[in-house]
């Protein structure tokens, strides 16, 4: 018999599990199924190694940085809070802390390693279905807008959320007072939001 | 006017939103800021505001396929945790509490703190030792310290390099079901939360980044707590590492 919260699922659990949304199967994995996780897992585990490679820049640290943030979504899984946005949020989210710590985290010593982004090929994901289409359809938009900003403040948005850098760091690297690079962060932020409607709309 | 060449009033409350919600603030400031989101309405509006359009970015990143290698290691570590619960025969309860937070480190205030040093608390060995190890040429140095653990036979030491932290624990016991070991920070006044939860081995050995930056935190120890984590520390602590 089909029982999700058996640590082996049964045959074939994982499949049946698919089916569910990423609401109802949290409402497993905090029942303790690994199963279930599974599905999360992989449902959201290119996005999450997309994000952490963007910003890491090597390969190896960002797959630490994913396997670290999918143990500690599992082992804090009852804190997620569905009022408080997606899985998919929650879940990058994580990766997006975690790779700021590790970027922070990088000494003087470890900053000398070359970065490997661009000397691998990119090994985009297939489309496979309708919500993959969709969900490239949407990143175009987003990059869309965050291209229709003026520079000075699409700049500061991708240096501080993919590069992790802080607004002094920032301000520092383009010698302008912090205050101005705070002000490009907020306009930046509300332009695109006006440009993409209702962004929580989007299945991301 | 161009808002550009007027920066906002660092009076002004959202000044840090935008920071915020990209992650560009700094530790201190990520600190401050959180607490001032309890009490100011307008802010936690702003925030609201423009995390809908932080969520959405990581869209943007080129996609890329994760190794099977790294599911293979996620899964096996999941599923011995899985198997250790049903092993033991018991079920997540209600206990399991759900914390809300605004991002890495908690915006709530922490009511009480029991004396960190209870009677009885640590029956054991008492050895901080601070010892510089150079790094190897980066310039960076890494401060080894050994942190109180009980019981006897564990051992902690924490590792500081730059600002960061990383713990390693061995010989500790493994937590009883729906329980997990969770690092706290103490800068002044109660120890804060951080995301940092971890199960040990079968040996009783476990390695864990502490979130964020360490600059300014007196202590850094570890309870074990309900499944999930706490807001405040439920039980005594059984390592304590001071820097």
């Amino acid at each position: 018999m089909f029982n999700p919260l058996r640590p082996d699922g049964g045959s074939g659990s994982t499949e049946r599990l698919r089916v569910l949304a990423d609401e109802e199967l949290m409402q497993l994995v905090y029942r303790s199924s690994a199963d279930a996780f599974e599905v999360i897992y992989d449902r959201h585990a290119d996005a999450a190694f997309s994000l952490a490679y963007r910003m890491c820049a090597q390969r190896a640290l960002a797959e630490d940085v994913v396997q670290e943030s999918f143990l500690s979504l599992w082992r804090s899984r009852a804190r997620y809070d569905r009022g408080r946005g997606s899985v998919r949020t929650w879940v990058l989210g994580i990766v997006h802390n975690r790779a700021i710590d590790a970027l922070r985290r990088r000494t003087v010593r470890d900053k000398g390693i070359v970065n490997d982004e661009g000397l691998e090929e990119r090994v985009a994901a297939p489309e496979r279905t309708e919500l993959d289409v969709a969900r490239r359809e949407e990143a175009r938009e987003i990059r869309h807008a965050l291209d229709e900003l003026p520079g000075e403040q699409s700049k500061v948005i991708e240096l501080a959320y993919f590069g992790g850098m802080t607004h002094v760091q920032i301000a520092s690297m383009l010698d302008t007072p912090v205050g101005t690079i705070k002000g490009r962060m907020r306009l930046g932020l509300a332009k695109m939001r006006m440009a993409l409607g209702d962004p929580t709309e989007m299945v991301q | 006017m161009n808002v550009e060449d007027s920066p906002m009033d660092p009076g002004l409350c959202g000044e840090n939103a935008a920071p915020y919600v990209l992650g560009a603030l700094t530790e201190e400031e990520h600190e401050a800021f959180c607490g001032h989101l309890d009490s100011c309405a307008v802010c936690r509006e702003e925030v609201a505001a423009l995390q809908v359009v932080a969520s959405v970015l990581p869209a943007i990143a080129p996609q890329r396929s994760a190794p099977g290698q790294l599911k293979r290691n996620v899964m096996a570590s999941v599923r011995e945790d899985a198997r250790r619960e049903e092993e033991l025969g018991h079920h997540m309860t209600a206990a399991t509490r759900t914390r809300t937070r605004f991002a890495r480190r908690s915006q709530l205030a922490w009511p009480s703190w029991r004396p960190l040093l209870a009677a009885g608390a640590l029956a054991t060995v008492v050895a901080v030792v601070a010892i510089a190890i150079a790094s190897g040429g980066g310039g960076a140095s890494t401060r080894v310290i050994r942190a109180e653990a009980t019981p006897r036979g564990a051992d902690a030491s924490l590792h500081v390099s730059d600002g960061r932290a990383q713990l390693d624990v061995s010989g500790m016991p493994q937590t009883p079901p729906q329980r997990v070991y969770e690092v706290w920070v103490k800068r002044s006044g109660a120890p804060q939360p951080t995301d940092a939860l971890f199960t040990v081995t079968a040996h009783g050995d476990a390695t864990v980044g502490v979130p964020g930056s360490v600059r300014g935190v007196k202590v850094i120890m570890v309870t074990s707590e309900p499944l999930g984590g706490s807001k405040a520390p439920t039980t005594s602590p059984v390592i304590i590492a001071r820097l």
